[in-house]
């Protein structure tokens, strides 16, 4: 009896274990598609709500363009909504977006990356640490704060060259590049940080130089990156607002210099949204739509560029 | 190593500072040299700054000014095309300011010694002129709600339009609309919240107007977001706030759901640069300014 | 091209970035700090004296509660993304589309979404409540971009010597993938408060104005931009204004060296 029950204890016992460490593996693959469910769910919020946000610029905007006029409006060049019946012709907007977008890149994007470059492979570590933090304080202050600087100094400075008021193209895009360069510094220095050292090693001994080596070896290896870091720049750079409305003059007019007065499609929206009402409201909802769309193809285009490089 | 680059760096970086400092107040400089005295050349075009179509003041000035066309149903703002749009107040004033040869229009309680007021058909604005109604440029702040406001509310509305409320409203630099107000009798017990959401140029008058409640009713606190008069308008129909501010004259659909009231009146003024020797304009003048159809300075300066 | 001038293009670049951005920082102590003085941490907002203590607490407010919301879930979905979802997927990629395009929508977009949804359809009024939810929606695709980013630059082997050494998925993600990710993911999220700190079209619209400080998350304030924003529109207290900016500068600074202090004492915890 007592044996038997011995060696029931011990069937017990390992019976115990096992069952025991079937937990353990059941909870193990409970946990994993537990965790895989919350990230799959956190993935629906995301997209959702992306979506909804998508939804909401277009069933906000599009009711208005078909019954303006799909022409009419993407190829109006008056814009004025408080003429009785209104005039929404967003063309001259979009010329404005193109152009100074264009230029703030043409300024930002080499001076950025040629900032990574220093920060990637020329900074000494004790510095570093410095120009990091600076260059995400410069992300970091309020796109208003510049608007008041290039207000006080890129206007003056722009009236004295070009004379008129100084709130021209030029102005925009200088503002827009300097502020497109965190957002460029920053993600191109990673891709150049992420190419592997035996890149460069390999090239010196080969006997290239270091500037050559960064050029002509680690800046083409990091492209992928740097292609995107400039897409996101160019993404901020359209989509800033606040700074530009204060120093482009936002004239409703296609620019014929560099030196005239620019509206583009996101300041029409911020400068007349808080007064808006009805039809004119909608017109900008509508422009916010258009600009999405316009977002989209240069995205698509970038990604066609990419994938025809890569 | 390291340390060459270092100072290379800050070589580097010290002559772009260097570079943008001199840049920086050799302009000045000039501008000082520019600005100096009485050589205002008449020649130079006019640097028209205007506000954004909708504003509240922009609605008010074209349609006083006749910058606004009207032809039975049709109107058109005939505002010049080449004008430089700015969207508050702050930006036309330092706009103003800084360049010799511009001229726009703000409200008139924001006027500051930054800029000046050029007076219109020879009367200069101030709130007696505009009382009296001589000048002609001004606009109606409305308070609008909807349906019924609340016990604290209407005891807020009450203090806006009483006697102590339009005294405040007269030290703000703005035209009461009620002379002979009665005073404020303070209901007992009030407590709550009032939201009071709109026109960026109605709040400082009303922050002031808030403070002086809350010393009298401490239980009631009134919240003021200020984000635009149609923001307001849209709140109070909706009723996310109770009360919304305008600066500008309701629309047809606002009306037909708000109940609103004008609780000050506010002068337009048009500013030029202080250094700009003109110092009056007629309205004709001023609307061929800002239809572009004077578009230098000549003639203009006494 | 010479060496030689490579070199100066690339320090003349550089200077001129910094030099760009310390003489823009100048500008804004200068207008600013003769201005700050120990009123301007009052408790309370007059019009006599344009405290910004309430907008202070309030941006604190704001910013911990949209990345308390927005970090898990913006993280968690890339986790998805790239480590779940068949890499080659249409879909994916429609959804990076997307969130790219997102990116770049102008955040009074979003105002105008929050203003319709959270504050009138939901009934949230103008409060912390839809400035939160806003902010939250408006920085999903920069933390998922960055994170995608950083699990990307990851490199495979990693992954696969950690399912070699019989780790599961979860804990490959969390023991080796999110360690190595780190410093990536917290500069993202540290763009990404920035740009809730910086923000005002978006709050205006749904946070409001309210010179208190929110009493509940029902109630409404007024972040430290706003703030400055408010005080310059009417020209009436622009000093006051670039003292603000001060202020929010000196936060800014202190929020990203606080960050970067974290993510260094991460590193050297898993390199332990």
């Amino acid at each position: 009896m007592q044996y038997n029950d011995k060696l029931n204890l011990k069937k017990l016992d390992q019976d115990l274990i096992t069952v025991n460490k079937k937990k353990k593996k059941v909870q193990k693959i409970g946990m994993e598609n537990w965790m895989k469910g919350i990230f799959f769910m956190c993935a629906v919020f995301s997209i959702s709500s992306i979506v909804f946000m998508i939804y909401f610029i277009f069933s906000s905007g599009i009711p208005f363009i078909t019954e303006y006029g799909v022409a009419r409006f993407l190829t109006g060049t008056t814009w004025a909504p408080s003429n009785t019946p209104g005039s929404y012709g967003i063309l001259p907007m979009m010329i404005g977006s193109i152009l100074v977008t264009g230029g703030a890149t043409l300024i930002g994007m080499p001076i950025g990356i040629l900032t990574a470059v220093f920060m990637a492979a020329y900074c000494p570590p004790e510095l570093y640490k410095i120009l990091k933090a600076a260059v995400n304080l410069m992300a970091a202050i309020p796109s208003i704060l510049y608007g008041f600087f290039a207000l006080q100094f890129i206007v003056p400075f722009m009236r004295e060259v070009a004379g008129g008021t100084g709130m021209n193209m030029m102005t925009a895009m200088i503002l827009l590049g300097l502020m497109i360069l965190p957002t460029i510094i920053s993600l191109s220095e990673a891709a150049l940080r992420a190419v592997p050292r035996s890149y460069y090693e390999g090239s010196l001994a080969l006997g290239t130089t270091h500037e050559k080596t960064v050029l002509s070896v680690m800046v083409p290896a990091a492209k992928s990156g740097i292609i995107s870091s400039v897409i996101l720049g160019i993404g901020r750079a359209i989509g800033e607002t606040m700074a530009v409305v204060l120093i482009a003059g936002n004239q409703p007019i296609i620019p014929d210099s560099l030196f005239s007065g620019v509206r583009t499609l996101t300041t029409n929206i911020v400068l007349e949204m808080a007064y808006a009402q009805g039809e004119h409201k909608e017109a900008l909802i509508a422009t916010a739509a258009v600009l999405f769309l316009f977002i989209l193809m240069i995205n698509s285009l970038f990604l066609y560029v990419k994938k025809k490089r890569g | 190593m390291t340390i060459t680059k270092w100072i290379k760096f800050a070589t580097v970086s010290g002559a772009a500072l260097i570079l943008a400092a001199c840049g920086g107040s050799n302009q000045s400089e000039e501008a000082e040299a520019q600005l100096g005295g009485n050589d205002f050349d008449q020649t130079q075009n006019v640097h028209v700054i205007s506000r954004e179509d909708g504003s509240g003041t922009r609605g008010a000035f074209t349609e006083i000014t006749g910058i606004l066309a009207k032809d039975g149903d049709k109107e058109t703002d005939l505002t010049y095309s080449g004008a430089t749009i700015q969207n508050n107040t702050n930006a036309v004033m330092t706009s103003v300011a800084q360049d010799i040869a511009a001229i726009g229009y703000i409200s008139m309680d924001s006027l500051n010694d930054s800029v000046k007021a050029v007076s219109i058909d020879d009367v200069s604005p101030s709130i007696e002129t505009i009382q009296q109604k001589e000048y002609p440029i001004s606009r109606p702040f409305n308070l609008a709600y909807k349906g019924e406001l609340s016990e604290a509310a209407e005891d807020f509305w009450n203090y806006i339009m009483s006697k102590e409320g339009q005294q405040i409203i007269a030290e703000e630099g703005l035209v009461q609309v009620v002379q002979q107000a009665p005073a404020y009798q303070a209901s007992e017990g009030l407590s709550g919240t009032i939201s009071v959401v709109g026109s960026t140029s109605v709040t400082p008058v009303m922050e002031k107007l808030a403070e002086a409640y809350q010393t009298l009713q401490p239980n009631v606190q009134i919240d003021i977001t200020s984000n635009g008069s149609s923001a307001g308008m849209t709140a109070a129909m909706d009723g996310t706030a109770e009360i919304g501010m305008s600066s500008r004259e309701l629309t047809e659909e606002e009306t037909s759901q708000l109940e609103s009231e004008a609780i000050a009146i506010d002068g337009i003024a048009v500013i030029v640069h202080k250094d700009n020797p003109v110092q009056s304009l007629t309205t004709e003048q001023v609307k061929q300014i800002f239809t572009g159809e004077l578009d230098t300075w000549e003639g203009l300066a006494p | 091209m010479g060496s030689k001038w490579i070199k100066i293009a690339v320090y003349l670049s550089a200077g001129i970035t910094f030099a760009a951005l310390l003489f823009m920082v100048m500008f804004i102590f200068i207008k600013g700090i003769p201005y700050l003085s120990l009123d301007l941490f009052s408790w309370e907002y007059t019009t006599e004296n344009q405290s910004l203590l309430p907008s202070l607490l309030t941006t604190l407010i704001v910013v911990g509660l949209t990345l308390l919301i927005a970090a898990p879930i913006g993280i968690f979905t890339s986790f998805y993304l790239v480590e779940y979802a068949s890499k080659t997927s249409k879909f994916v990629s429609a959804i990076r589309m997307a969130v790219d395009t997102l990116a770049a929508v102008p955040s009074i977009v979003y105002g105008l979404f929050g203003m319709i949804f959270y504050v009138t359809f939901l009934g949230f009024q103008y409060s912390v409540a839809a400035g939160v939810l806003t902010s939250v929606i408006m920085i999903l695709p920069i933390i998922i971009r960055s994170t995608e980013e950083a699990l990307f630059s990851v490199s495979d082997t990693l992954r696969e010597a950690s399912y070699g050494l019989g780790a599961g998925k979860l804990r490959t993600i969390f023991r080796v993938v999110l360690p190595a990710a780190m410093p990536s993911i917290l500069s993202g999220l540290i763009l990404a408060s920035g740009r809730v700190i910086g923000e005002t079209a978006a709050l205006m619209y749904t946070l409001g104005t309210s010179t208190h400080l929110p009493s509940g998350l029902f109630s409404s304030g007024r972040t430290l931009a706003l703030h400055m924003y408010v005080l310059a529109s009417e020209g009436l207290y622009v000093d006051k204004a670039y003292a603000t900016g001060a202020v929010l500068i000196i936060l800014v600074i202190v929020i990203n060296s606080v960050a970067t202090l974290l993510s260094q004492t991460t590193i050297k915890e898993t390199v332990k």
